[in-house]
């Protein structure tokens, strides 16, 4: 009765009483949440055979699948027919990936993967300065906490990947982060622990990690150059070698400092860097800051205060100083009245800018003079010394981000650091064109929008805007919490 | 009665509309989270319906499929669909003893509009999965189904 096509009897193996069945090839798509396949499947196949195509063509395996048509389960026995399925209909697909034990049975890293970085995003971070900061303390009997923690991981590990947006996992989080906070022997028990060496040692994760952090993201936004630095595999396994490693930490901020006292007689360049430093570290501080609550290592701030030695600086304090402590608001405060001027293209405002460092006239024709000779940069990039610092410039943000603020003597290594390598960036990256992006340019919309307000004070709202990194909204807030200073 | 005013307030025909939520069901109209069919394909009322609908990612319903009975009475699409889970499950707003969807739960089915679909209520309920007051749940164990 069926038409005759060219047909198999021997795909006929079910119940389909019709012998004239035709075999006839149709179309049918099977989609799952993520995909869509479109498979030729005779029509009076069972669905063991539909199943049997299926599983050839998502890798799975047949006993994983699970098909669903017009809202009924699709058992094996059965057939296409019996359900109605014809050509050109849609099957879902469900592909069980057996919960909970497979995952966390398959291989560590990506049951730390799926549970781990979303904890550690913001976790790790704060978990390497910790880690850094109070070497010392080894493991101590702290060892309740450390397994509640890791057995978080594990739970974490089973929820297959749960993302940030999740609100439980962001309780989570915050709490595995005041305790880390406030317990430094446990952070370097986790640090020792395998599966989180494990994961730090695999850059795609760890960039996966910081990626997935919202503040890390607006940065991001913010800051191209943070993201080229993000996918920069061999900076990320410095990185995190550096983060491994307590000890190896140190010694490279100790070297950091010392290039960096070099760098500073460079007239100009620690200019920039304050520049820079307020578009690149005080919002990661501030987001640093929100995560953690307040000052994370209060413990640990203990560790070396003194500020480096300021060839500039007149008064006693550094302006290092100054940025170290209070980073966001003294910085901003301290980089008042920046206007940028034609003569001043980075818009440094050499009065303004406390502690008369910046004071000098010498100092902003330096500045005009590198912003007018890309070339005066590169050469300023192929001194050895900067190699070296570009490279920890560029694990800088990491380990801003991590809060380590508080160290005020590495403080200024590391916003110098990053303005630094905002500045190379700039530079390198094509003259002076980038540098006309002043901060009075760049804000000129939000500037416009306060003076329409009815902030009259154009250089406080700069000042605000900077301090803000644009937020209009911040920077009202400033405007009027502090008068303008 | 309500007051219609077109382009939204048409009243379609009854089966007419059901047969085409049929053939929506059958194209996998969607995103592939839901689906929904004739329980009975000789069902010329159109009235009984199967849903199924795949546990969310992230929360405690992954990886499972919950079958569903949904009841088109004769006032729909005016009125709402009663809707029953068949595979047990614990969720706010379900009945725990028999798996009825409380209507007054489900925002779709407390205001209903008669452009709402049985698709639409099937991803209502998925959402609710994935509600911080649901996703966590202890659930029963896979493949239990309400004594009714």
């Amino acid at each position: 009765m069926a038409e005759n096509s060219g047909t198999d009897p021997t795909v006929d193996s079910n119940v389909v009483e019709n012998a004239a069945s035709d075999g006839t090839m149709i179309v049918v798509t099977v989609k799952t949440p993520k995909d869509k396949e479109e498979i030729a499947i005779s029509e009076d196949s069972s669905v063991a055979q539909f199943k049997e195509e299926i599983s050839k063509r998502f890798n799975a395996k047949q006993d994983q699948l699970v098909l669903i048509f017009a809202g009924k389960i699709l058992k094996d026995g059965d057939t296409l027919n019996q359900h109605g399925i014809k050509d050109g209909l849609t099957v879902h697909l469900v592909i069980k990936t057996a919960p909970k034990t497979t995952v966390g049975g398959t291989s560590q890293s990506s049951a730390s993967s799926s549970g781990t970085p979303q904890a550690n995003s913001s976790i790790n971070p704060s978990a390497v300065p910790n880690a850094s900061t109070t070497p010392g303390t080894g493991p101590t009997p702290a060892s309740t906490q450390p397994p509640n923690l890791l057995s978080g991981f594990g739970d974490l590990s089973s929820l297959s990947g749960m993302g940030m947006g999740s609100a439980n996992f962001m309780e989570m989080q915050q709490q595995m982060q005041r305790q880390l906070m406030s317990n430094p022997e446990m952070l370097s028990q986790i640090m020792d622990n395998p599966l989180v060496q494990n994961m730090m040692s695999n850059p795609d994760l760890m960039r996966q990690m910081i990626v997935t952090n919202p503040q890390m993201q607006q940065l991001m936004e913010r800051n191209p150059e943070i993201s080229h630095m993000l996918n920069n595999p061999e900076l990320m396994r410095q990185t995190m070698e550096l983060a491994r490693n307590p000890a190896m930490m140190q010694e490279m901020m100790r070297n950091q400092d010392r290039a960096l006292s070099n760098l500073e007689s460079i007239p100009g360049g620690y200019n920039a860097l304050r520049r820079m430093y307020t578009d690149i570290q005080e919002p990661m501080f501030s987001a640093a800051r929100e995560q953690f609550g307040n000052n994370p290592f209060s413990p640990s701030r203990t560790e070396n205060r003194e500020p480096l030695p300021n060839p500039w600086g007149p008064p006693g304090t550094s302006p290092s100083e100054s940025r170290g402590t209070g980073a966001s608001t003294t910085t901003t405060s301290s980089a008042g009245g920046t206007a940028p001027s034609a003569s001043n293209p980075l818009g440094i405002n050499a009065s303004g800018l406390g502690n008369g460092v910046f004071g000098s006239p010498g100092m902003q024709s330096l500045m005009q003079q590198i912003s007018e000779n890309p070339q005066l940069m590169q050469n300023m990039l192929s001194a050895p010394y900067m190699r070296s610092m570009m490279q920890s410039l560029a694990q800088n943000p990491e380990l801003a981000s991590q809060g380590s603020n508080p160290t005020a003597a590495t403080n200024p290594s590391q916003q110098q650091q990053q303005l630094m390598q905002q500045m190379l960036q700039m530079f390198a990256g094509g003259g002076g064109g980038s540098l006309t992006l002043t901060p009075e340019v760049r804000f000129q919309q939000q500037l416009d929008q306060l003076s329409a307000m009815g902030f009259i004070n154009r250089e406080a709202n700069l000042q605000a805007l900077i301090a803000t990194g644009g937020d209009i909204n911040a920077a009202i807030e400033r405007l009027l919490g502090s008068q303008p200073s | 009665g309500k007051t219609c005013a077109p382009p939204h307030c048409v009243k379609v025909p009854r089966n007419f509309r059901l047969l085409e939520e049929l053939e929506e069901g059958q194209k996998g109209v969607g995103d592939g989270t839901v689906s929904w069919g004739l329980e009975d394909d000789e069902d010329i009322m159109l009235t009984r319906w199967t849903g199924m609908i795949i546990g969310p990612p992230r929360t405690i319903y992954e990886n499972r499929m919950y079958s569903l009975k949904v009841e088109c009475g004769p006032r729909y699409p005016e009125s709402p669909p009663f809707v029953r889970f068949v595979t047990k499950i614990n969720l706010n707003g379900v009945h725990n003893s028999n798996g009825v969807v409380d209507t007054r739960a489900v925002a779709a089915l407390a205001k209903w509009q008669n452009s709402y679909s049985i698709r639409v209520v099937l991803q209502e309920l998925r959402r609710l999965m994935m509600c911080k007051e649901n996703m966590k749940l202890p659930q029963p164990p896979e493949g239990q189904l309400f004594s009714n």
